[in-house]
């Protein structure tokens, strides 16, 4: 039985279009989130069973600590030594993977002052709901 | 034919995409200062609102036609398959 098939490639069109639509916003939302500032300051994140030690681009070293500023941008590279982990600033959705023989980057710029956790985010061992670590961030000192 | 076009599908998505991706990292320009949680809401929320819509017209389609093309529908026609002993 012969119909009319113009509903149908209305259908396609519409469905076509929200998945470009869909996949152009989430691509910019990517583009965005990844692109980091060219002034952004590299703090080198190492994971290991089981904390956290930070390395600032003057080569001060935190243990279970991060200290940054407000209004500055911070990018992160993150490794690990031993085996997977996931270094995550909950508050401020920074979530990245910490894998040996790898640098990951993942950026941000806090903009309050204020004490958040850090957590690994990846089952890495025996004492992985303790590989916790704190950001502080603080106005800037001058 | 039709495998000629599955193929050019296929060869579509294994080297058109890692190109257009290529391609958009190649403009590396530094980014703004901006505020990741904002953008990965809104995100979340255009594509939530999307989501929830295309859910509605669905289920509300399917749901129309179950209405509307039941047998005891008094616009009922059978068709070809059911017969002419109506």
């Amino acid at each position: 039985m012969a119909h009319s098939a113009w509903p149908e490639w209305i259908y396609v069109g519409v469905v076509i279009a929200l998945m470009c639509w869909v996949g152009a916003e989430a691509w910019e939302a990517e583009r965005l989130v990844e692109h980091y500032p060219e002034d952004a300051h590299v703090i080198k994140v190492t994971g290991q069973q089981w904390f956290w030690t930070f390395e600032h681009e003057d080569g001060t070293k935190e243990i279970g600590e991060l200290h940054v500023e407000t209004g500055k941008a911070y990018k992160f590279e993150v490794t690990s030594k031993d085996v997977n982990h996931s270094f995550n600033i909950h508050d401020y959705v920074v979530l990245m993977d910490a894998i040996p023989g790898r640098v990951n980057h993942v950026w941000f710029a806090p903009d309050k002052a204020g004490e958040h956790d850090i957590q690994c985010r990846e089952y890495c061992g025996l004492i992985h709901y303790n590989m916790r670590g704190k950001l502080i961030v603080e106005d800037p000192s001058s | 034919m039709k495998g000629v076009i599955g193929l050019l599908a296929v060869l579509a998505v294994l080297v058109v995409i890692p190109v257009a991706e290529y391609a958009f990292a190649a403009g590396d320009e530094p980014g703004e200062y901006l505020d990741r949680r904002v953008v990965i809401w809104n995100l979340f929320f255009r594509m939530m609102t999307i989501a929830f819509v295309v859910g509605a017209v669905v289920s509300g389609t399917i749901i129309w036609q179950v209405w509307r093309f039941r047998e005891s529908h008094p616009k009922a026609k059978p068709t070809p398959y059911e017969g002419t002993d109506w």
